[in-house]
């Protein structure tokens, strides 16, 4: 019984941190994402939920909801850069002239 | 005598030039800037005179009148309005006041707010000019957007109806820099909406927004502060613009930030002319 247990933590061990890796990685990159939004002073309510939600769910060490809502976050924050950036080229349309 | 080591020095101080103007062609784009834009709010709405833009929808919705003007049998600032009233006339623990900071004893003074401080090199509005005094006079600023602020705003608007806006671009790179910022703001989609300030109030004002009509641009601050039934409660510029991000879907800025005055300077300059109708009262 003893063996089998140690047998099962040896396979299952990897898994976790493997979650555990994605997930916090996941966290870093929405973190890198969001900042840069916020530099171009362009955050996005949803992203910043995601955000709120991905940092609780890994503080209960639930990394597969830490893991979708970093996802998320990143997503949604990328979104904003770009709108940003597409935004600063082109405003000056909207002008009335 | 060889030129070609000036060359770059020559091609480097144009691009900085294009890319900086110098300020008196900076007051003339925001002079031709106000023009165009109050043409354009009069072209929208022929039979609406200037002086009518400072009562938002209620301007350019006949249903939407009608209510308000039974809403103002007995306006729901007015307890507002006399806290603020009482507040602005109490003294300090210094023996000083309101008053002592602001021209005229801050009485009819609100249509020159906010404007461009070449001391400090930034925008002042109102309310970040009453809590300066306060702090000024050993008093703890009070909280931004509602209650007590809102109140004094309120009454200080109030001492200054039916005076035009009256807001001035000083000859000063800042200043143009300033208002140029405020003009990107207000003009930028931002938020997961892709909204900008200009979506809603210059192509769409006077539309329907689900229950809302949509308040021209020309003329929207001249009612702040402003009880909203939405909130329940007095609330000032700031606020708005805060719930207006938020509706946006994008993370409001914080109280008074630099972007929030600098949009707040924009909107008020292209409002010159258009009298202080403030406080009001909206849906």
């Amino acid at each position: 019984m003893k063996r089998l247990l140690v047998a099962f933590l040896l396979v299952a061990a990897p898994a976790f941190a493997a979650d555990q890796t994605a997930a916090t990685a996941a966290l870093a990159a929405a973190d890198q994402a969001e900042a840069q939004a916020g530099q171009l002073g362009n955050r996005w309510v949803p992203a910043e939920a995601a955000l709120k939600a991905a940092r609780a769910a890994a503080a209960k060490q639930d990394w597969d909801t830490a893991l979708i809502e970093a996802t998320r976050a990143k997503a949604y924050a990328e979104r904003a850069v770009e709108q940003a950036k597409e935004q600063k080229m082109v405003w000056q349309e909207a002008v009335i002239k | 005598m060889n030129i070609r080591p000036l060359i770059p020095v020559a091609l480097a101080a144009c691009l900085l030039g294009g890319a900086a103007p110098a300020p008196a062609d900076g007051l003339a784009v925001a002079a031709a800037d106000q023009k165009a834009f109050q043409a354009f709010f009069k072209d929208r709405f022929p039979t609406l005179p200037l002086a009518e833009f400072g009562n938002g929808p209620y301007a350019v919705n006949a249903e939407m009148r009608k209510q308000w003007e039974d809403i103002m049998q007995f306006p729901p600032y007015d307890f507002a309005l006399d806290e603020g009233k009482t507040a602005f006339e109490t003294k300090f623990a210094n023996g000083k006041s309101y008053a002592d900071c602001f021209e005229n004893g801050g009485i009819g003074v609100r249509q020159n707010f906010p404007y461009f401080d070449t001391k400090t090199g930034e925008v002042i509005t109102l309310d970040l000019a009453i809590n300066r005094c306060r702090e000024a006079n050993g008093e703890k600023p009070l909280k931004y957007q509602t209650g007590l602020i809102a109140s004094i705003d309120a009454y200080m608007a109030e001492t200054s109806r039916d005076k035009p806006f009256n807001i001035k671009i000083p000859d000063d790179p800042r200043a143009v820099a300033a208002y140029e910022a405020g003009k990107e703001f207000f003009y930028t989609r931002r938020g997961q909406l892709n909204f900008a300030c200009a979506s809603c109030h210059v192509t769409s004002s006077g539309d329907r927004m689900r229950g809302d009509i949509l308040a021209p641009a020309l003329g929207i601050l001249a009612a702040f502060p402003i009880y909203r039934s939405d909130w329940g409660s007095m609330g000032t510029i700031d606020r708005r613009f805060t719930s207006c991000s938020s509706q946006m879907r994008s993370e409001p800025l914080p109280p008074e930030d630099p972007a929030y005055r600098n949009v707040e300077y924009f909107l008020s300059y292209m409002s010159n002319g258009v009298p202080i109708t403030g406080p009001g009262t909206r849906p």
